[in-house]
This record gives C-alpha cells, structure tokens and sequence, in this order.
C-alpha cells in the first residue's frame, strides 16, 4: 500500500503546512525536506516531525476520563463508544435548543474543513483554536481594501525589488509560523538590493540581519506609522496618482485633517523611537520603489485595530498594493463545494459571543469566528455546554488559560460540571487533554489525508497541496477530520453523504479540474502558476461597500473609532508604579507553542537542537536597579498571575521590557514536563473579565500586560 | 590532495538548527522513539556571538562541524588506524568496525565535534555524508539549509566565490575545509 522513495507530502509542526517531501524506507519515515515544486524548503520543526511521529508517548487509542477533571487519569475506550458519547451529548444539547452552546476550537486546515462541515451542521461554533492573533489585521485590511489576508500571508517576499524596503514590525518570519521559504525569500531580497527593516523591542535573529533595527515601545507601532503617514502627506511624498483615483471621495481630505497633529514629534513621544528616525523612516518610503510590512506581536495588543489601520492606511498612501513588494490581495483556489453545504449557525441572530450577559458590548465585534478567549467566560455564563478542541491547547497556550482551566472544573448547583463535555484530540499528551472527558488519538501528517487550500497561505490562497499518508498509522489513531465525518453520517446523513474524506476532497478537486490521484501524480501540488499583480485595476474596484479604498471607517463614528488612535494599548497605560516592566512575550523557530506535538519533542527540547529552558530576558540596566544577577531566580508577577523564572541579562532587549518565550509550561508529558512551569499565560488576564482592555471592533488583547520583578 | 568543503556564510545563517536535525534524521543518529533531550547525538552544533552594547549590536550565527583538518590530530593518536583521510574528497573518515572507543580522538579533537557512541562503543562524526557527495549529491545539512546560508563543492572553488561576491573569509574559522564568510 505504501511506497519506498521520497513521497510528497505536507508538513504539519506548526500552522504555516509547508509542501515537504517524505524518504520512507521499509515502511518507516527516515527523512523530511522540502518539496522543490513548492518553494522547497522545510524548518527544524519540520524535520523533527518524525520524532512526533514515533515517540514512545503516542495516544494510540481512546481514552475516557476517570476521576475529577484536571486528574490526568484517563481508561481505554474502544472508538464506537467513544463516537456515542459525543452523539449522545450533542444530540441531546440540540434537542433542548442549545446546539449553538457547543463549541469546536480547531485550526481550519482549508475554508471547507471537514470538522467545521461538521460543526455548521450542529449549529455550533468554531473558534480558531489560537488566539486570533490576527483578527486585527484581517478586519483592518478588509474595511479599508476589502482584502482577506492573515498572518501568514506575508509579503510576497520574492517580488521585491531592488531598494524596495521590507518592514517587520514585531514580526520573526525567521521562525517559522510562515512558510520556511521566507527567511530564505527575504535574504534573496536583501540580496539584490532590498532593505530589510526590524521594529521589534528585542534584537532578535531578524534584526541581526535588518539593515536597520528599530528598537521600540510595544504597542508603539501605531504612532510609529502615523508619525511617518504625517510626515508623507505634510511634505507631499504620498503616491497621490494612486489615492485620487482609488480612495473615496473626501477621505484624503478627513485623513489629512484627523492627521494634522500626529507628527513625527507628538508620535515620538508616544512609541519611544526618535523624531528624526521617524522622518527618516518616511523618507526611505518616499524613495523606495515599494515598501511592504509584515506585523504578528503587535497586532495581538489591545490596540491591534489601530495598528492595522495605521498600518492599511499607510499601504493605501503609499500605493502598496498588490505590487510586487507590496501587500499581497490573496485569492482563493476555486474548488467545487460538497453539496448541500450546512448553513452553519446566525452570527447575526446569536451574536458572536451568543452567552447574553456580554452581548451589547459585542455589537461593533467584527470577527467572523468565535473569540476563542471568551471560553472561560462563556462557560461561567452557561453559554458553553460542550467544547471540543483539536491542535490546539487552551489550558496552556491561550492568554488567561489558569481561567479557563477553573471554568472547566467549575460545577453547578447538582454538582455536575458547567461544561458538559470536553473533548481533545491530539497526538501526544497535552495540557489540554488533563481536563479531558474524552481524549482521541490523532494522526501526524505522515499518515492522514488532508486536502490544504486556504487564504492563509504563502500561496495567497491560490494553489492547493496534498497530505497524504506515507506510512500506516500507529496504534488506534484516527484523524479528527475522519472521526468527525463519521459522526456527521450518524448525525446529519445528508450532509455527509459521500464515502470518507478522499471521496470529499475530489469531489471539491473537481472546481479546478483535478482530483486526489491527479494531484498525487502532480507531485502533491496544483497551482494555476501566477498570483497576479493589481487584480483591483482589472476587476476596476476594491471589495469594499463603496468600491473605492476606505480611509474613514465611517461605521465606526457613532463609537468615535473611525480613525486609529495612537495611544499604546490601555493594558500597558495603568499599573505602572506597581507593574514597571511591560512583558514582551515572543516565539522561536523551535516550538509551535501551540499542540503538544512539539512541546513533547525530544530534538525540539534538545539543547543542542532546540531550546529547554525560558528564561526571561532583561536588559543589564534595569538588573542592576533591581540589583538581579544573570541566572538569578525571580518572581515575575502580573495582576493575574505570578511564575519563578531564570533570568538572562541581554544587551538585546529595550529597557522597561522583560521578555519570555511564548507557550512553556506544559507539565504533560515525559519531555515538556522536564521544565519549569513558566507559562507566559499564567501573566495574562483572562480576555472574558477584561473586557475594558479589547477592542471590540476585532481587535484583541491578548499577549500583553505589565509585571513586576523581585528576587 | 582534493579537497571538498562546506562553506557557511554568516550573512544568512540564522542559527535554525535545521541542519541538526536534518543530519540526524539521515545518519540514523537518533532514537526517535526513546530519545531525551540531552541523550541525541549531534554532528553539527550552531553557535553566535554578540558583539556591542543595546541598542548599537550584531550578533553572527554559524554551524560547527568536523573540519575535516589537513592535519587530522583525531587521526594522529587513533592507535587503531580507524580514522583516515580520503584522498579522493578529502574527507575524514572514521571506520567504525576498526574503532575501538578509546576515546582519544573525542579529547584531541579541537573543534569538539567527535561523538560517542555509548551503545556501540565506537566514536562517530561528520563524514560530509559521504554517501551522498561520492553520488553527486550535496551533503544533507547544505541540501535543507532554510535561507542557503551553505555552499558545498571543491575548496578552491568555493573561495572563487566567495571573492566573488565580495565576501571576506573569516581566517581564524577557516584554517580547514569548513569555510566562514561575511561581507566585510
């Protein structure tokens, strides 16, 4: 059934799902590299996702949970009682009128995912299961241009040309939750010519190659840009062929006004980066032939909103769209739909957060999914009665996940648990899985199908690629997406009509002429070859309302939000006396920070391969007032939480910041369980109670506080 | 004698490991089912420094790997003659089925790169991967290189080149086969 060789397949360490190729020998995966015919390259998560594939800690078959959540003691279950159990519950939740009270928390893997199929035909939601870490950029693209991207529709690294500036703002493409061609994308670029700029509070292995780093206040960026917005539109450097023929009517005009008194020196101020570079900054924009920004952290601060539309608004001024070095307007590979397609659950009559007590403050919320941080609210509002999560790790890697694993132990007055059932599925033991009912054993990437076409993509949506399984599965494990196909055939017959995944997937080949064995005789990939430049001059509209370029987010005015604020984020305005530090928390190329698959991988907690300790970064300056030493043990504490964490002093990181890595802590596990628990989330509030601190247009606070450090 | 070498160029390496683990999956050096971190042996290392105070700094990132010296001092106190050094690609070899896990060459070796193994009593290391460069093939570590930060081919070539493209050769790391550039 399996063949020897090197067999096309799709990374799946992290969320950015590279085309890699598979060296199986006698039935067992020895190799991992890139697939040349998809920009071939692959990370050294990639390469250790053999390691996730035969560790010795594999669910290899069902487990029920024994004891009280939060025991961790689970007994092995064959799959068909497994399947009733989720039936019976969900069954039982939509005959009492309560189907949108169930939850599915997952990382779509395309627009049709089988799991979300399967959910729309519940009547429930999904969350992405991560943060929305990107919800501010997606509603702040698509109000002012009407464009789809997400995070990991980074720049189009490989079209920028000579002098073109590629900025990075609080973002680490060299670590890989981008595709892992474009560490590679922008050093050719810098190669031939291109500037590579790095505004980022620490020095990180992007700002060791950046002909420029910026070092700034977190949450500056939205002054940051204003300042330089200011400065192109005050000395007339904007591209104004571009604004007079696709901005609307008057709103230049409102921008130029609502502009006026951000200038480079009010923003100084406010972001921390001087007058003189911000002007400088403006100036290399006005000279280069295209300029592009690439942003992560800083679009996960309470002010995420502001900044992209700080950040839209300077792509539309400078004419940076869909150019080669530009911002990128993704299109969608058109793939045939599985008839009938469940309607899925009224946003618009259930409200986004469809629990009732928080509803009105919800009403200018824009994301198109569930906040996947209101869980914990949710279910102390009786507005989450099954939650079941699969490639992700909310008892860990979501912000206020000390609140959310409360909730989930959390009981009524007959001393039943609020959430009625808690579903995982995963590879290896997570955190996750400790509070589980039922926990399902997943497959890698090795050994499952899955049919990956997505906006999210490095492709900008427009291709499709394979993952196929390469070897057989070890144990019982079953991939989530066949579980919830079958499940959806006892549940909803009509909507899961056809005969397994392989049979779903051609039939939505078939929108592009293709099918699974094409695709597999394709070498894994199918991709119409170009991505197109300006699609907006040929279509001769943006998709926006008015068809024009939106500056002024006119919906907004009755809340007086229609123009980005510059102020840095409320979380980081209050509690300074007593919370100093701000707490910059970032990722590595090293861990996905999210799924247990690569917490509890051994080359990824190598210290040769990988990294085993998190230590939190300060900068000498502020150790010596705090009179700490390197490798001393302190306490860092938020006004959520508090963790013991080493101490490493770098020149590398802003004074006033103290940095960690993002995801530690997991105590599942024989690998991950070796460290301390240092989870960066432990610090950070609960989204649900801090509500004051989102913006509740999209934008979401949920990486961010201020700490204090004492030995 | 011909010489083949590897060339690292610290204006691309960011430090990513990938190498690592890619080497590992090819020799077959770990046990993916029982490994513990700490426990994996690894032929190559990657290491950085950095240089100034915040906020005016630099930091280089390159990979160590056996140097494949002219002068060979593993070589030299092997009192088994298990290590040689090919004439044909100038890479050094170590016969496994001669070794006898003295240990010596571990302590000789400057660089630090000479691993044990415990289980089959014999040392190992970096062979350049052999098996793939006498089939035409790059060595596995410059084959995955994420940003091609590596370059692999005859030793004089690979100086050509760097000259060429204007890279200076950082002498204290280059007195053996494995060649460190940077734009000066």
């Amino acid at each position: 059934m399996y063949e020897d060789g090197w067999i096309p397949t799709v990374c799946y360490q992290c969320k950015a799902e590279c085309a890699i190729l598979a060296r199986v020998e006698d039935g067992v995966v020895k190799e991992v590299k890139g697939n040349p015919r998809g920009r071939g390259k692959a990370c050294v998560k990639g390469m250790a996702g053999i390691t996730s594939l035969y560790s010795s800690e594999r669910l290899k078959y069902p487990m029920k949970r024994v004891g009280e959540r939060g025991s961790g003691k689970f007994e092995r279950i064959t799959w068909d009682e497994a399947m009733g159990i989720m039936e019976t519950k969900l069954t039982e939740l939509r005959d009492r009128g309560e189907a949108h009270k169930f939850t599915y928390s997952m990382f779509p893997h395309s627009v049709t995912d089988p799991k979300w199929r399967f959910v729309n035909a519940c009547g429930g939601f999904i969350s992405t299961g991560l943060p929305h870490c990107d919800s501010a950029k997606i509603m702040a693209h698509m109000h002012t241009f009407g464009c789809f991207p997400n995070h990991h529709i980074a720049p189009m690294y490989n079209t920028v040309p000579k002098g073109g500036l590629m900025i990075l703002s609080g973002r680490h493409p060299f670590g890989c939750l981008d595709d892992a061609c474009v560490p590679k994308h922008i050093l050719d670029a810098k190669a031939r010519g291109a500037k590579l700029i790095v505004i980022d509070p620490i020095y990180r292995t992007e700002a060791s190659k950046a002909d420029w780093w910026i070092p700034i206040k977190p949450g500056g960026d939205a002054s940051l840009f204003l300042g330089v917005c200011n400065y192109l539109l005050a000395n007339d450097l904007h591209d104004k062929e571009f604004c007079d023929k696709w901005v609307r009517e008057g709103d230049m005009e409102s921008l130029k006004a609502y502009i006026a008194d951000k200038t480079p020196q009010a923003m100084s101020k406010i972001c921390g980066v001087p007058a003189a570079d911000i002007e400088k900054l403006a100036k290399m924009v006005a000279e280069a032939p295209s300029a592009c920004i690439d942003a992560f952290k800083s679009i996960m601060y309470g002010n995420g909103m502001d900044w992209g539309h700080a950040w839209s608004t300077f792509l539309v001024i400078t004419g940076n769209l869909d150019n080669p070095g530009g911002q990128p307007l993704p299109e969608i590979a058109p793939m045939a739909p599985v008839e009938p397609v469940p309607a899925g659950p009224d946003l618009g009559e259930l409200g986004y957060h469809r629990t009732g007590k928080n509803r009105e403050k919800f009403d200018n919320y824009n994301f198109f999914l569930e906040p996947t941080w209101y869980a914990a609210q949710a279910i102390k509002d009786d507005g989450l009665k099954v939650f079941f999560a699969s490639e992700c790790n909310p008892a860990l890697s979501e912000m206020g996940s000390g609140e959310w694993r409360k909730a989930v132990t959390m009981k009524d007055e007959n001393g039943d648990y609020k959430l009625e059932l808690l579903v995982v599925t995963e590879i290896m033991p997570s955190e996750t899985m400790k509070w589980a009912d039922l926990v399902l054993p997943d497959q890698t990437n090795f050994e499952r199908w899955e049919l990956l076409y997505m906006p999210w993509w490095y492709n900008f949506g427009h291709g499709t690629a394979l993952c196929q399984p390469v070897v057989e599965p070890i144990g019982e494990a079953r991939h989530a997406n066949r579980v919830f196909i079958e499940l959806g055939k006892r549940m909803f017959p009509e909507y899961f009509a056809f005969k397994d995944d392989v049979e779903y997937y051609d039939i939505e080949l078939a929108g592009v002429g293709m099918s699974v064995k094409k695709l597999q005789e394709n070498g894994g990939l199918w991709s119409p070859g170009t991505a197109g430049f300006r699609k907006y001059e040929d279509q001769g509209k943006f998709n926006t309302p008015s068809g024009k370029i939106e500056l002024e987010w006119q919906m907004y005015k009755d809340i007086g939000q229609e123009w980005p604020s510059p102020e840095l984020p409320l979380e980081y305005r209050r509690g300074e006396e007593e919370f100093p530090f701000i707490l910059v928390n970032f990722r590595t190329i090293f861990l996905n920070n999210t799924g247990a698959w690569s917490q509890n991988n051994a080359q990824l907690r190598d210290p040769a391969s990988g990294l085993d300790a998190n230590p939190c970064l300060l900068n000498p300056i502020d150790a010596k007032k705090l009179g700490i030493a390197d490798g001393d043990t302190v306490t860092m504490e938020s006004g959520s939480g508090k963790v013991e964490v080493p101490i490493m002093l770098t020149e590398k990181i802003i004074p006033g910041c103290a940095g960690i890595i993002h995801g530690f802590g997991q105590t599942m596990g024989k690998v991950a369980s070796r460290g301390n628990w240092i989870g960066d989330n432990e610090l950070i509030a609960d989204a649900g109670s801090t509500l004051d601190e989102q913006d509740m247009r999209g934008g979401e606070a949920h990486v961010s506080t201020r700490v204090k450090i004492y030995k | 004698m011909r010489q083949l070498s590897i060339m690292v160029d610290l204006d691309r390496c960011i430090g990513c490991k990938t190498c690592i683990v890619a080497c590992r999956n090819h020799h077959d050096i770990i046990d993916h089912e029982n490994d513990q971190p700490g426990a994996i042996p690894n032929y190559l290392r990657v290491e950085s420094k950095l240089e100034g105070t915040f906020p005016s700094l630099q930091e280089d990132y390159w990979v160590v790997m056996c140097q494949h010296c002219k002068k060979t001092p593993c070589a030299k106190v092997c009192e088994v003659g298990a290590i040689t050094k090919d004439e044909q690609t100038g890479i050094v070899l170590i016969d496994q089925e001669k070794c006898n896990g003295c240990g010596e060459c571990i302590d000789k070796c400057p660089y630090k790169v000479i691993q044990f193994n415990k289980q089959n009593n014999y040392a190992h290391k970096c062979n350049m991967c052999y098996d793939r460069v006498t089939h035409g093939l790059d060595p596995v570590c410059v084959d995955v290189c994420l940003t091609d930060a590596l370059s692999f081919g005859e030793k004089e070539i690979l100086l050509m080149q760097a000259e060429a493209d204007g890279k200076q050769v950082i002498k204290k790391m280059s007195t053996q086969s494995i060649i460190y550039t940077k734009t000066p």
